[in-house]
C-alpha cells in the first residue's frame, strides 16, 4: 500500500514536468497544400534581427510531430536557429501534429506511407516556404525519418533544397539485434497499412511515470541521462509524439530486408539513387544511439553522391556526454554540441 | 553426505593446461604463443587462434584467469593466444606490416605442426583486421569470428587520433590525471566493466607502441588503407576476404566504431553475419574490450561465438 501511495505521489508530482508548453507568441502557424490535396501544418519562427541565411525547414522523425523541434524555450532547435539569424519552419508530416490525417469523407484516403512524405508533403512545404519567405531555396534539417524524407526526395531529383543536415537518419536497419528480429517477424502480422498505430496514446499514458524509473532500458533506448533530463523526455512524450501510420511502419520495417531503402512498390531504389544527389549534406550520428545505429547512419552517408560531411557526437569527439537518439534534439547541451555544427555547415554552403 | 554435495557444488571447474612457447619469425623476431588445452585431454577438438588489438597482450583473453581463452578451452577447444610484435612478451616492432608477412605465418606454422584440424580465428580490433587481411593467405583459417574489426580505416575519434599522434603510449593513461577516464572512453565506454578489471587490463595487458607502429597505424587510419610489402593493401585483401564470418559490433566502441566494421558484410566476398547488442535489449551496448572482458561477455558474447565455431546457429 505504501508503495502504491509513493508511486501515485511521484506520478502526480511528475505531472508538472509533462505540462503542455505552448508555442511562443511570435510563432506563426501556416498550412501548406500538397499536390494530392492534404494540408501540412507549419510553424514559422522569424529570425531575430536581419536574416543571415536561407530559411530552414525542420522535420521530425517517426511517431513524432513538430514539437520535437520546439519542445520548450530551452530545448528548441527552431528558436535557436531563429536566434542565430535563420528563419526556421517546423513541419509535421501528414497524420502527425496539426497536419491533416486520414479522413475518408474529405477524400483523404489511407494508406499514409513514407512515399507520401517525400512525394507530396515535403514538396508542398518547400513551395509554401519559398512563396512566403521569397527565398529562392531553403535549407533543411531532418531528425531520424525526417532525414530519410530528404534523402528520398533528393534522390528522385527533388529541387529547392540548398543544403541539408540529417540527425540520426539510418538508411539501413539490419544489424543483428534481437529487436529487429522481433520487428521483422511480428510487426507485419499486427500492423495494417490502412490504420494508425496509437503510439502517441501509449506515450501520453507513460509520460507521468517516467520519473519512477531511473535510467531504465526504455529510457536508454531513446535518450541518455548524461545528456538529457527526464523532464524533457516526459514533455516529449506528452506532446511531441504522434501515432504512426501503419503504411509508414511497414515500409520502414521493410528496410530490415537486406538493408533496402526503397519505395513501397519497390520500383525506386532510394539508396542507389542517392549517388545522384549533389546537394551538400551533413550526416550526424550519435555514438550511443540505439534507434539509429551509427552504422545505419553511416550507410546513408556512404550512399550520398555530393559534397558531404560526417560527424559522430561522442565524448571522444569533445561532447560532455554521450548521446542517444532523441538527445540530438533535447539534450541540455545540444545547442553547443550538435546544432552549432549544423548551422556552421549550412552557413558554409550558403549560395553565393 | 551434505558436506560432499556442497564440496562438489563449490569445487572449482577443471583448469585447462596452459603452456607458453617462444616462436621465432623468419626475420628472427621473437613472438609469444600461449596454448590452452582442455582439461583432461591431450588435444582439443579444433584449434582456435585468438589475435587481439594492437598494443594489447594475452590479458585481453585471459585476465586473472577469466576470459575467452579459458572459456573456450573449458568447452573442448585447443586455444592459442598469439602475441605478435609489439604485444605482450613479443619483440617490439617497427611496422604493423610484419604481422601479416612474418608473424602470422610463423604462428600458423607452429599450430599446424600440432593440430590436424583447420584453424578457426577469433580476431579483435585493428589487430584483428590485420589477421583478416592475412586469412586465407599467410594464415590458413576455416571460420572467423571478428570482434570490432574495422574494415573502413579512418580515425575513429579525435581522442583516438590524439592518442596515436602522441605516440600510442598506453602508459600515459596511468600518468595523466584524466588518463583513466580517456582509457575508459576509448575502450570501455559506459559498458558493464568493473573499474578494477579495466585498470588491471590497462596495467597488465597493454604495452606502449613503438613510434613506427603508432605512426603507421595513424597513417593507415588517415589514408584509409595500409600498403603491404607484396604490392597488395589491407583494403584490397579485405575485398577478397572470403571466410565465413560472425562479426560482433559494439555500439559503445570509441576505438573501432561499428560503422567502421559493418561494411565487411557488403564489401568482402565472405558470408558475414552481424550481431549487435544494445543496452535496451541485453543490458549492455558493449565496447572495444568489454566484448572480451566485460561483465556480460561470458553470458552474451561467448556462447554465440562458440556456437558459430561449432557450426551451429544461423549460417551467415
Amino acid at each position: 500500500m505504501r508503495w502504491i501511495a509513493l508511486a501515485c505521489a511521484l506520478a502526480i508530482s511528475s505531472c508538472a514536468a509533462t505540462r503542455f508548453v505552448p508555442l511562443p507568441p511570435e510563432a506563426e502557424t501556416h498550412r501548406a497544400k500538397t499536390d494530392d490535396g492534404w494540408e501540412i501544418s507549419l510553424t514559422r519562427y522569424r529570425p531575430s534581427g536581419a536574416p543571415t541565411g536561407l530559411p530552414v525547414i525542420l522535420c521530425h522523425g517517426i511517431s513524432a510531430n513538430a514539437r520535437n523541434l520546439d519542445l520548450d524555450e530551452r530545448h528548441s532547435l527552431a528558436r535557436w536557429l531563429a536566434a542565430h539569424g535563420r528563419e526556421a519552419w517546423t513541419m509535421s508530416v501528414r497524420g502527425a501534429g496539426d497536419s491533416d490525417g486520414i479522413d475518408e469523407e474529405k477524400g483523404r484516403h489511407p494508406p499514409i506511407t513514407f512515399d507520401s512524405y517525400w512525394r507530396f508533403d515535403l514538396p508542398g512545404v518547400i513551395r509554401h516556404v519559398r512563396e512566403v519567405s521569397g527565398a529562392p531555396a531553403v535549407d533543411y534539417v531532418g531528425h531520424s525519418m525526417g532525414g530519410l524524407v530528404a534523402y528520398a526526395y533528393l534522390s528522385q531529383g527533388g529541387q529547392g533544397l540548398n543544403a541539408v543536415a540529417t540527425l540520426g537518419s539510418p538508411t539501413r536497419l539490419d544489424w543483428g539485434t534481437g529487436l529487429e528480429t522481433w520487428l521483422h517477424s511480428i510487426a507485419p502480422k499486427l500492423v495494417s497499412p490502412d490504420l494508425m498505430i496509437p503510439s502517441a496514446l501509449g506515450a501520453h499514458a507513460a509520460a507521468p511515470f517516467q520519473a519512477l524509473v531511473d535510467d531504465g532500458p526504455f529510457q536508454r533506448f531513446f535518450y541518455n541521462p548524461q545528456s538529457s533530463t527526464t523532464a524533457s523526455w516526459q514533455r516529449l512524450l506528452a506532446y511531441g509524439t504522434a501515432d504512426v501510420a501503419g503504411g509508414v511502419a511497414l515500409q520502414l520495417i521493410g528496410m530490415l530486408d537486406g538493408g533496402r531503402f526503397q519505395s513501397l512498390d519497390c520500383t525506386l531504389d532510394f539508396k542507389k539513387d542517392m549517388a545522384r544527389i549533389t546537394t551538400p549534406v551533413l550526416v550526424v550520428a550519435a555514438r550511443l544511439d540505439r534507434v539509429a545505429l551509427a552504422p545505419g547512419v553511416k550507410d546513408g552517408y556512404r550512399a550520398l553522391g555530393g559534397p558531404k560531411e560526417w560527424l559522430v557526437i561522442t565524448r571522444a569527439n569533445g561532447a560532455k556526454g554521450e548521446y542517444g537518439h532523441m538527445d540530438l534534439l533535447i539534450a541540455e547541451r545540444a545547442a553547443d554540441e550538435v546544432w552549432a555544427s549544423v548551422l556552421r555547415f549550412l552557413d558554409g554552403h550558403a549560395p553565393r | 553426505m551434505t558436506a560432499l554435495v556442497v564440496a562438489l557444488l563449490f569445487a572449482s571447474a577443471p583448469e585447462p593446461t596452459v603452456s607458453h612457447r617462444r616462436v621465432v619469425a623468419s626475420d628472427g623476431a621473437s613472438l609469444a604463443l600461449y596454448r590452452y588445452l582442455p582439461p583432461g585431454k591431450g588435444e582439443g577438438r579444433s584449434p582456435v587462434l585468438l589475435v587481439g588489438e594492437i598494443g594489447f597482450g594475452r590479458p585481453l583473453f585471459d585476465l586473472h584467469r577469466e576470459g575467452l581463452a579459458r572459456w573456450l578451452a573449458a568447452r573442448g577447444y585447443a586455444v592459442y593466444v598469439a602475441e605478435l610484435r609489439g604485444q605482450g612478451k613479443a619483440n617490439a616492432g617497427a611496422s604493423l606490416r610484419a604481422w601479416i608477412h612474418l608473424d602470422l605465418p610463423a604462428i600458423a606454422r607452429v599450430i599446424a605442426a600440432e593440430q590436424s584440424e583447420p584453424i578457426d580465428l577469433v580476431a579483435h580490433g585493428w589487430g584483428g583486421t590485420l589477421a583478416l587481411a592475412a586469412a586465407g593467405r599467410e594464415l590458413p583459417v576455416r571460420r572467423v569470428v571478428a570482434l570490432s574489426t574495422p574494415v573502413e580505416a579512418e580515425v575513429p575519434s579525435a581522442l583516438a587520433g590524439a592518442f596515436l599522434a602522441e605516440g600510442g603510449h598506453f602508459s600515459d593513461f596511468a600518468a595523466s590525471p584524466g588518463g583513466a577516464w580517456d582509457f575508459e572512453l576509448l575502450f570501455a565506454m559506459e559498458t558493464k566493466f568493473p573499474p578494477q578489471t579495466l585498470e588491471a587490463l590497462r596495467a597488465l595487458g597493454t604495452r606502449d607502441l613503438s613510434s613506427g607502429q603508432a605512426a603507421e597505424w595513424l597513417a593507415w587510419m588517415r589514408l584509409g588503407d595500409l600498403p603491404l610489402d607484396d604490392g597488395t593493401t589491407v583494403r584490397s585483401r579485405l575485398l577478397d576476404f572470403d571466410r565465413p564470418t560472425l562479426l560482433f559490433l559494439a555500439l559503445g566502441d570509441g576505438f573501432a566504431g561499428p560503422e567502421l566494421c559493418a561494411p565487411l558484410r557488403d564489401t568482402s566476398k565472405a558470408a558475414v553475419r552481424l550481431r549487435t547488442f544494445s543496452r535496451f535489449e541485453t543490458g549492455d551496448d558493449f565496447s572495444h574490450v568489454s566484448l572480451l572482458l566485460g561483465a556480460k561477455a561470458p553470458s552474451r558474447v561467448f556462447p554465440e561465438l562458440e556456437a558459430f565455431l561449432r557450426g551451429e546457429g544461423k549460417t551467415p
